[in-house]
């Protein structure tokens, strides 16, 4: 659990590596001081900027266009509330609707710009980075290619994907164990994606918490390793149930670690029947082919 | 899963809707499938509680269904 891995914590920095101009920049800044009380809006506001809070630029509107303030947002209205002599507050507030807002946000964007988002998913060392390395070779030329990495540390993925051919972003979660909506809203902005890009997001490797980030993708992408065992899919449910495709790699090692493929196929059945699967090798290129038919079927069809 | 992060958030929409009002406890909609431990959480709660206006409010769970993960209500202190 998080609690462990200190994910969300707010001591924590996230930090985005543009690999083309080799700049890095903050994302999140580690622990974030509070406004002190009693300052004037003035002071609260130069604190605010001068420790990187988030904050409002209230601003004169002279450009003449009309405002609705729509009014559905549930927010604070302290004359109904039930506050001086207790009583219960209703909320109903989704906890992860940050997240979920943003993510709506970058899906939009995503359509609007005629971008495929596909969010790889798999535990460390499946071959995410790998698979993405022989996609961007084999699609040289007849496939714009964008990969935003997510590592706790390093730039070793985005270098790799780098000198694959394609743009790469890399963002460093530090503690965390998963990108979030925010993290890949910034990287897309940066990477600025042509119409028609495949823009692909290798997550942290983590068969648990990326499940539960929606990051506004069109859909997830698990990548599974014969190594790993044919079980993986009943460990890890919540997973391979959020997942449209099953991506089964490193075929060419199954005689030589006991991989049973039927027993691996009726497993992910078993907790989701409408996935797809696909069983190849990056690494030998046995049954490439398939998976990039398919990835270009998913673009055309955006 | 997620549970420190999670409970942070609760935290947050919670102290955000209070404006400094003492809150007793906390009900927090779960359902089966939206991948919290309750311990977890509930362990998480007390940490990051501890030191804000929060401390002290207790955290209840209400079932839900699927992966309904929400703040459902909490009960302001009648001495406040």
């Amino acid at each position: 659990m998080c609690g462990v891995c200190g994910c969300s914590d707010p001591t924590n920095q996230v930090t985005m590596t543009d690999m083309a101009s080799g700049r890095t920049s903050l994302l999140r800044s580690g622990p974030a001081p509070e406004v002190p009380a009693g300052l004037s809006a003035a002071e609260a506001h130069a604190f605010a900027h001068a420790h990187g809070l988030p904050h409002d630029h209230d601003h004169g509107h002279d450009h003449g266009h009309d405002h609705h303030h729509d009014h559905d947002q549930a927010h604070p209205h302290p004359a109904a509330a039930p506050g001086l002599h207790g009583g219960t507050v209703a909320l109903e507030t989704a906890i992860l609707a940050k997240n979920d807002a943003i993510a709506a946000r970058n899906r939009g964007w995503f359509e609007g710009r005629g971008v495929l988002a596909l969010n790889f998913v798999s535990s460390p060392g499946a071959g995410k980075t790998a698979l993405l390395e022989a996609t961007i070779r084999a699609l040289a030329g007849q496939a714009e290619i964008a990969v935003i990495e997510g590592d706790q540390m390093t730039s070793n993925d985005a270098e790799r994907i780098r000198a694959a051919g394609a743009a790469a972003i890399q963002i460093n979660t530090g503690a965390g164990c998963h990108l979030e909506a925010d993290m890949v809203a910034e990287a897309a902005r940066a990477l600025n994606p042509a119409p028609g890009t495949l823009l692909l997001i290798e997550n942290v490797g983590n068969l648990v918490c990326p499940a539960m980030f929606d990051l506004g993708e069109a859909m997830k992408i698990a990548v599974i390793s014969t190594p790993e065992g044919e079980d993986k899919p009943l460990k890890y449910p919540h997973m391979f149930r959020a997942v449209k495709i099953v991506i089964i790699n490193k075929m060419d090692l199954a005689p030589h670690v006991g991989f049973d493929e039927a027993a691996c196929r009726a497993n992910i059945r078993a907790v989701n029947p409408g996935a797809e699967i696909i069983c190849l090798s990056a690494r030998t290129g046995q049954n490439l082919q398939a998976w990039l038919d398919r990835l270009l079927q998913l673009r055309a069809a955006i | 899963m997620h549970e420190l992060g999670m409970a942070r958030s609760i935290a947050a929409i919670v102290g955000e809707h209070a404006r400094g009002r003492k809150v007793r406890g906390v009900r927090v909609a779960i359902g089966p499938r939206a991948c919290i431990e309750r311990q977890a959480l509930a362990f998480c709660w007390d940490i990051v509680t501890e030191g804000t206006v929060l401390a002290g409010a207790t955290l209840g769970f209400v079932e839900a269904e699927g992966e309904t993960f929400t703040v459902k209500d909490y009960e302001i202190r009648e001495d406040a």
